[in-house]
């Protein structure tokens, strides 16, 4: 039971003195600037009214003084409701200041005030100060209404992690060509990147590789399913002779670093005359992909054997108890297993590269997306691989999502409660 | 009550020859010429469909050894001794091409017949079994079961074989097979310079494994320090990922954090994206003209590109610091579950006794996780030391050094094994680093398994 706690007020009054020191903190670069050509004043006045884009530089000392404002009023009036908009406050001073400090240089530059004159150093100083004061009077505002502090770091942490893949989604809709751009958030948007990856197919033929991609992963989800969930009933329920044998050798057959037999599998293929093929690529998936079925097999393990016995009793053959029984109690595990292996097609171009070589038209997606980054190729391609590589993630996004439960179950090893 | 398999099953292969023996020994005239012609029993006792059948798989199978596997088998010591020629030929004014032998189709035929003659004496031996089944039903005067019957006790007491039979046939065509082959290819010269059909390879014994420990200073000074950059990497991965992992899967669950399912997410949608997607676009934000190098210039914090990938010293730090990236989720998703099955009086206790936040982690936490994870952190470590992706897509191995022997600073055997094979078509070397591998992996998870509790009392759970 969740306590109702009152405010710890001592740290509510504690704020109106944090947010004093962070507007001043923002003054820190005035303190001192190597004069050059005019007073202290007049630059940081000709800093101010200079350019309409110099908003995000006032930003945080705005933010800094509501905040002091709202301060004052919490701690004379102090509630919960107040706190909370205060916390946001602070971070959006946070913010604010950090997008400052990142483009001071810029800004500055651009208000016609040399560096060598307006030390930038000591504007980052302000900013600094004014970003780690703010952080310490997020965390005293969620100590003060007893939340875990533990949000500003996750908060920090999935900015972090985020950041590449908004990167990756803003840049499939860049208008701009070319690899790198010296700034961050596209200066045009289109959609033409993804229409072009459909339209311009001379060199890239993107939907023939999507649509490879999604043959070959449907027909190795359907075997590669089929047979671990034989592999995994047979491991679990039925006992015979050799049966720890072969599992024993399934699991010495794992250790081998799986590329280092590609070669031959390939000279496999081309003796059964599939290099090259469609087909070949399921089949090395599927053959890939059935020892993978200790998972599945310790899902079986934990269906009552009774059950199995009663059936027994009642005159079913093992067959049925596999189909009647089995399957359609492992509803979890069969997703599972089906998405795994639907997966790996989408995602490996080790294999791929082996197999088809020079043979563009039977790539698949990763394979192809992975040759739009060659170097000869990466300057008009970059953006329409974003495009792409987007068009491949949320699929595969998606399913991994439904399936994170049971991944952890894989890894660590231990039976899954269905 | 653990329930134990009878020990006698697992010394199958004696009891097998043994038992041939005194079939033999006790067999009439029909069941004794089945082990020259097969189903030749079970043809005499009317059991004409399977007979027929054990006799159309030998058939086959001499057909097969004669017209086909013959031809390689025979080659299978010297690995073929005329190779391809291509002469003048005055009369005709063209190249002649003689067809020579083929050392690659050799070996991977061989291997093959070999698999398929191991087969067949698990058929001859079935064949004899069934024929001695059917002379004693006879003798007892029962019924020989149909045809028709016995495909039915395939779905049940016999239905472990129609089970395996495919999965089976799917992982020795595409997992024994090759991994046979390339064992094999480990002690032959099979490289640049030995291409078939215009050069043939052969066998060199342990020449490889000598190269790569001592005898060629170049392959064996590579092997040494990538070796031991694999391992430091393996370390620094797998520990870096274990802690902050927890760390963040611990400031997930603490008490009190709201929507604990969209953090977590949050951090699984950085996973679930294709890695080969993800990484090979941190090397373009970590390219020397990338965007990140770009924007620290800009905002003034760097004055000149930090070679990020292109540097030794800064690529390795690098390639694990983005692994953290890559890595740190995985950890949470794992350890999430577990952490939640600590016992929690154990922290209210400590709590009373006034310990610290951090006092607890390293008192409580870590030892409970470390004593229940420690099969997965060697698992992650073999993992990481196979960590192909991270280290190909971001670095591609480099940079290049001149005292490698085709690798980069940053090269991890397996990405070294790649190279060998895909670049530089050097095939036995890249087996021989297969090998190598495999007996680091394997001696690793032979201690996983022994120490994983699952296993050992597998029956239990039934």
């Amino acid at each position: 039971m969740r306590k109702n706690k009152s405010l710890r007020l001592p740290l509510v009054r504690m704020l109106p003195m944090i947010a004093l020191i962070m507007c001043l903190s923002l003054l820190l670069p005035w303190v001192y600037i190597d004069v050059g050509e005019g007073a202290l004043g007049y630059n940081a006045i000709k800093l101010l009214n200079s350019d309409a884009r110099l908003l995000s530089i006032k930003l945080p000392a705005i933010l800094a003084a509501v905040s002091l404002l709202l301060s004052i009023l919490t701690a004379l009036k102090p509630n919960k409701k107040m706190l909370i908009l205060q916390a946001l406050l602070f971070a959006a001073g946070t913010i604010s200041a950090v997008v400052c400090m990142l483009t001071a240089k810029e800004l500055i530059t651009a208000s016609g005030i040399s560096i060598r004159t307006f030390k930038i150093s000591h504007l980052s100083y302000g900013l600094w100060g004014n970003m780690i004061i703010s952080f310490i009077a997020i965390v005293i505002t969620l100590k003060a209404m007893h939340e875990p502090v533990e949000y500003v770091a996750l908060s920090i942490m999935a900015s972090v992690w985020l950041l590449p893949i908004f990167w990756l989604v803003i840049t499939s809709f860049r208008q701009e060509a070319g690899a790198y751009t010296p700034y961050l958030l596209p200066k045009g948007y289109t959609m033409d990147n993804f229409s072009r990856l459909f339209t311009e197919t001379q060199q890239f033929n993107f939907p023939r590789w999507y649509m490879n991609t999604l043959v070959v992963a449907i027909f190795t989800c359907i075997l590669t399913t089929s047979m671990v969930l034989m592999l995994a009933y047979t491991f679990s329920r039925l006992r015979f002779p050799s049966r720890k044998t072969f599992m024993n050798i399934g699991l010495i057959l794992g250790m081998f670093p799986g590329f280092m037999s590609m070669i031959a599998v390939y000279h496999i293929l081309k003796a059964i005359g599939l290099a090259k093929s469609l087909i070949s690529l399921v089949l090395v998936y599927t053959g890939g992909g059935v020892l993978n079925y200790l998972i599945a097999k310790g899902f079986f393990d934990t269906i009552p054997k009774s059950l199995d016995e009663a059936a027994t009793l009642d005159g079913a053959s093992k067959s049925t108890i596999f189909r009647k029984i089995i399957l359609p109690s492992s509803k979890p595990i069969v997703v599972y297993t089906a998405i795994t292996a639907f997966i790996a097609p989408w995602v490996d171009f080790i294999f791929v590269s082996v197999i088809m070589k020079d043979d563009y038209q039977n790539y698949t997606v990763a394979l192809g997306l992975y040759r739009m980054l060659e170097r000869e190729h990466i300057y008009d391609y970059f953006t329409r691989f974003c495009a792409g590589a987007v068009l491949v993630a949320i699929p595969i996004t998606l399913l991994f999502i439904k399936i994170q439960k049971f991944y952890v179950a894989g890894v660590v090893g231990g039976a899954v409660k269905g | 009550m653990p329930k134990l398999i009878p020990a006698g099953r697992d010394r199958q292969s004696f009891a097998g020859i043994r038992e041939i023996i005194n079939i033999f020994k006790r067999g009439d005239f029909a069941t004794r010429s089945s082990f020259l012609i097969m189903g030749f029993g079970c043809i005499k006792r009317k059991q004409y469909i399977k007979g027929l059948l054990y006799l159309i798989i030998q058939v086959a199978f001499i057909a097969y050894m004669l017209g086909f596997a013959n031809q390689y088998l025979s080659k299978l010591s010297t690995l073929g001794t005329e190779a391809m020629r291509r002469e003048w030929s005055e009369a005709r004014q063209i190249f002649v091409r003689t067809p020579g032998d083929n050392s690659m189709l050799i070996l991977l035929f061989s291997v093959m017949s070999i698999l398929l003659i191991i087969a067949f004496i698990f058929i001859w031996r079935a064949n004899i079994r069934s024929c001695y089944k059917a002379q004693q039903y006879e003798k007892l005067g029962k019924p020989q079961p149909t045809f028709k019957a016995e495909i039915k006790t395939l779905l049940n007491e016999r239905f472990h074989i129609t089970m395996l039979t495919v999965p089976s046939l799917m992982i020795v065509a595409f997992t024994i097979l090759p991994i046979i082959f390339m064992i094999l290819i480990a002690f032959t010269n099979f490289d640049a310079n030995h291409q078939p059909p215009g050069k043939l390879f052969t066998w060199v014994g342990f020449k490889n494994f000598t190269d790569v420990f001592w005898s060629d200073p170049l392959i064996s000074n590579t092997f040494g320090k990538i070796l031991g950059w694999t391992l430091i990497w393996a370390v620094f991965a797998t520990f870096t990922n274990y802690f902050f992992g927890m760390i963040l899967a611990i400031m997930i669950n603490k008490k009190g954090v709201r929507l604990k399912k969209m953090w977590r997410t949050i951090f699984v949608i950085t996973i679930a994206v294709p890695q080969f997607v993800s990484l090979m676009l941190m090397s373009q934000i970590l390219h020397d003209q990338g965007p990140l190098n770009m924007l620290l210039q800009k905002w003034g914090f760097i004055e000149s590109n930090i070679p990020f990938l292109t540097d030794i010293t800064y690529a390795r730090i690098t390639v694990i610091i983005v692994n953290i990236w890559v890595g740190i989720p995985y950890t949470m998703l794992i350890t999430s579950g577990i952490l939640m099955n600590i016992p929690a009086d154990l922290y209210e206790s400590a709590s009373i006794d006034g310990a610290s936040p951090a006092r607890m982690f390293f008192s409580i936490t870590l030892p409970y996780m470390l004593f229940v994870t420690t099969p997965y952190l060697i698992t992650s470590f073999v993992g990481n030391i196979n960590n192909f992706n991270v280290i190909y897509l971001l670095t591609k191995g480099g940079p290049l050094v001149t005292d490698y022997y085709q690798a980069g600073k940053t090269d991890l055997l397996v990405t070294w094994l790649y190279k060998l094979t895909v670049d530089k078509q050097n095939y036995s070397l890249a087996s021989t680093i297969g090998i190598f591998v495999f007996v680091i992996c394997a001696s690793l998870s032979l201690v996983v398994y022994n120490m994983s509790g699952s296993v050992k009392r597998e029956e239990e759970f039934q």
